[in-house]
């Protein structure tokens, strides 16, 4: 009976089984158990581990072969972590046109004008260089080089020219036939919807539908993040579910 | 954003043991009494609360307060869980915590991008506006003493299974199994029996309460903590700064993170996708941070279950499920304890409530979904709706972590979440502005998208 009363929304869509971490949970029931009469912490917050977080933890078998257990020095040269592959010596992005954090702007001159298009090669060069070997955060040199350095056209360019063409041809005619429409239905003219607050929300809606829906993939993809937001919605409403059936849980 | 990993469990003071009154103890369940209805003029209504975090304490101190006969169930003494500490600002009044609990006041936060872009989080803090951070094991301990003052029954001891009426309608009791904890001096602990009308399931991820009335499963995220005591001049720069990093070396899903604690770091990382390889993660974070921690002493290691969505059923006849046992973490932020602790006092003032104004002999299931689940549905459901929707737009790839990070830059992005997170209140901003965000998102992630595609591309051209 309690059996058919779960609700049919289990959780399916984590990658991980929730039944995987019972599993690997349940053998350490029996030595919570034991260790109760272990547990008392130092309770100022710096002790050493205290039997009550290392039964707690999902992986409690895997946790307490670390040697991190016994206070641990890190040493001062180089990150190493319990045994994570991690090299010795890491190595750091280099080119001579980063200077202090920030892309030398005027080494991308070109007929007196910026190269932006060069500077975003760069950086696309440096992140991926940066995603292959993370590189440690510091103080002294903090990054400040961040897109908005780049003035909007240089994107725009970055945009396939037909691809414009396209999303700028359905823009205008979108935006014409929704011009027309509204027009016809309410009879308000173009100029009078320019400061029309409804309208203008049309207009944004036009814009981010023409930007976000550039073909047919775009629509799975939206259509894949609705999907994914609303199972978070029913999960949150499975609680709520047999609420058509209450006589059921009432009389086990 | 803030910090959070939070979980409710049962944890306890370790105080003495202060009850006035000795629970209603049965040895063994042959020589039960008979069933007693759950009303009667002359007794209150008995409920039994399973787990001392802050969610199971502050359930009991609700209760207790609106005159309900309350045994707060935890299962061992003061332990500290992996757990940010972070409590947004309005908690300190609405829950009363004394200013001594606070460890720290983080009025910096600095998140940094995979390309290490730095961003101050906090510009747009008020005067006086911070994060409260504190260890868990005072502010646990001190909820709990609080509802044991208010007149809640603390029993140390560990829960084992909950035994259901053969008629919930009927009004018999629910029996508690427990094993009370051993006196010191002793090895076992006393299995007990306690028989309640209604049960407060609060103990966390790993809920048995949840476990022993079927109220379903929920996947997991893994949270995994180093506590770093770093040589006095690199703490101080985490004197009153929290850092957090995004990027898929600290975690493909969630973010890695720079806590400051009463006196150490807390340097940890957290995932869903791909628990198994949180050690990676781990040596990610760590790399990360380097230059600020290297020299440090790691003086514990914490791992521990977040729930990622709410459990399938989180009132089940007349048990309750609050906090983490519910699943009510936040997506994005990972944060809890105030939903934890908001939680039980919404759930054992709607359990005072349906008591005292009842007529009737019961408090059924339907009067918990009503008092209970709707209103907090109503009060947060929106909430957690959208920081779901963040993380699923902001925390899918290294472009979108970079736009995410760059759009933390704003001012008005920055003013608005701390208006929602300090005061968990829905920011209500200018329309106008609000448009302005949109476009700055959606422009914030066409930049990074296009910067993704063509890093795709450079791989792609590499391997060929």
């Amino acid at each position: 009976m309690a059996m058919a009363l779960l609700s049919p929304l289990l959780p399916t869509f984590s990658s991980s089984s929730p039944n995987l971490s019972q599993k690997v949970h349940r053998p350490l029931l029996p030595k919570k158990r034991s260790s109760l009469s272990l547990t008392r912490c130092t309770g100022n917050g710096a002790g050493k581990v205290g039997s009550a977080s290392v039964e707690e933890k999902l992986e409690g078998k895997k946790e307490e072969s670390i040697p991190l257990e016994s206070e641990e020095k890190l040493p001062l040269e180089s990150p190493d972590s319990n045994g994570a592959a991690v090299k010795a010596v890491v190595p750091t992005f280099n080119d001579p046109r980063w200077i202090g954090g920030t892309w030398d702007l005027k080494q991308f001159e070109k007929d007196g004008k910026t190269d932006w298009d060069a500077v975003i090669d760069a950086e696309v060069r440096r992140r991926k260089w940066l995603e292959d070997n993370p590189e440690a955060s510091n103080n002294e040199e903090p990054v400040i080089f961040d897109t908005s350095i780049i003035p909007w056209w240089p994107w725009v360019k970055r945009f396939h020219l037909p691809e414009a063409e396209l999303l700028n041809g359905r823009a205008a005619m979108i935006g014409f036939f929704m011009a027309y429409f509204v027009d016809s239905l309410t009879g308000i003219g173009l100029v009078d919807q320019m400061g029309n607050f409804f309208c203008k929300t049309l207009l944004l809606i036009a814009v981010a539908g023409v930007l976000l829906i550039r073909r047919n993939e775009d629509i799975d993809t939206l259509k894949k993040l609705i999907e994914e937001t609303t199972f978070y919605d029913k999960q949150w409403q499975a609680t709520w579910q047999e609420d058509e059936t209450p006589s059921v849980s009432k009389k086990e | 954003m803030a910090a959070h990993l939070h979980l409710s469990s049962p944890f306890s003071t370790g105080l003495p043991l202060k009850s006035p009154r000795r629970p209603r103890r049965i040895p063994s369940r042959s020589s039960l009494p008979a069933p007693v209805s759950a009303r009667s003029a002359s007794r209150p209504l008995r409920a039994a609360v399973i787990g001392g975090g802050p969610a199971g304490a502050s359930a009991a101190e609700a209760l207790a307060g609106g005159g309900v006969e309350t045994y707060l169930i935890e299962r061992s003494p003061a332990g500290s869980k992996p757990c940010g500490g972070a409590i947004p600002l309005c908690m300190l009044d609405e829950f009363s915590i004394p200013a001594h609990l606070v460890d720290r006041r983080v009025t910096g936060m600095r998140i940094l991008s995979p390309s290490n872009l730095a961003v101050d989080f906090s510009r747009s803090f008020r005067p006086g506006e911070h994060i409260p951070m504190l260890r868990r094991e005072v502010l646990d301990a001190f909820l709990r003493s609080r509802a044991q003052s208010r007149g809640a029954h603390l029993l140390p001891g560990l829960f084992t299974s909950l035994e259901p009426p053969s008629s919930l309608s009927s009004g018999e009791p629910y029996l508690i199994h427990y094993t009370s904890s051993p006196a010191p001096g002793t090895l076992a602990g006393t299995p007990s029996t306690l028989a309640v009308d209604v049960v407060v399931g609060a103990d966390g991820a790993n809920s048995r309460v949840a476990r022993s009335v079927s109220a379903g499963t929920y996947s997991s995220a893994i949270a995994f903590q180093e506590r770093i005591r770093l040589p006095p001049e690199k703490m101080a720069h985490y004197e009153d700064l929290a850092e957090i990093y995004v990027g898929s070396d600290v975690s493909p899903d969630f973010y890695g993170w720079v806590f400051p604690k009463c006196d150490h770091v807390a340097v940890g990382t957290g995932t869903v996708m791909s628990k198994p390889e949180i050690k990676k993660y781990q040596a990610g974070i760590r790399a990360r941070v380097w230059s600020k921690i290297a020299g440090g002493e790691v003086i514990k290691v914490e791992a521990h279950p977040i729930p990622e969505h709410p459990r399938p059923r989180r009132v089940v006849g007349r048990v309750a499920l609050v906090g983490d046992a519910a699943g009510y973490v936040t997506k994005c932020s990972g944060e809890g304890i105030y939903f934890a602790a908001k939680s039980g006092r919404m759930c054992g003032e709607a359990i005072a409530r349906i008591w005292n104004d009842n007529s009737k002999d019961v408090v059924t299931e339907e009067e918990l979904k009503r008092e209970y689940l709707r209103k907090w549905d109503r009060e947060y459901l929106w909430m957690f709706r959208f920081l779901d929707l963040l993380q699923r737009v902001f925390y899918g790839s290294n472009a979108a972590k970079e736009a995410l990070v760059e759009l933390c830059g704003d001012e008005y992005v920055q003013r608005m979440t701390f208006e929602s997170y300090l005061y968990k209140r829905m920011a209500v901003g200018d329309w106008r502005k609000d448009l302005g965000l949109v476009w700055r998102t959606v422009g914030s992630l066409a930049k990074a998208g296009i910067m993704g595609k063509e890093v795709e591309r450079l791989r792609t051209l590499a391997e060929c």
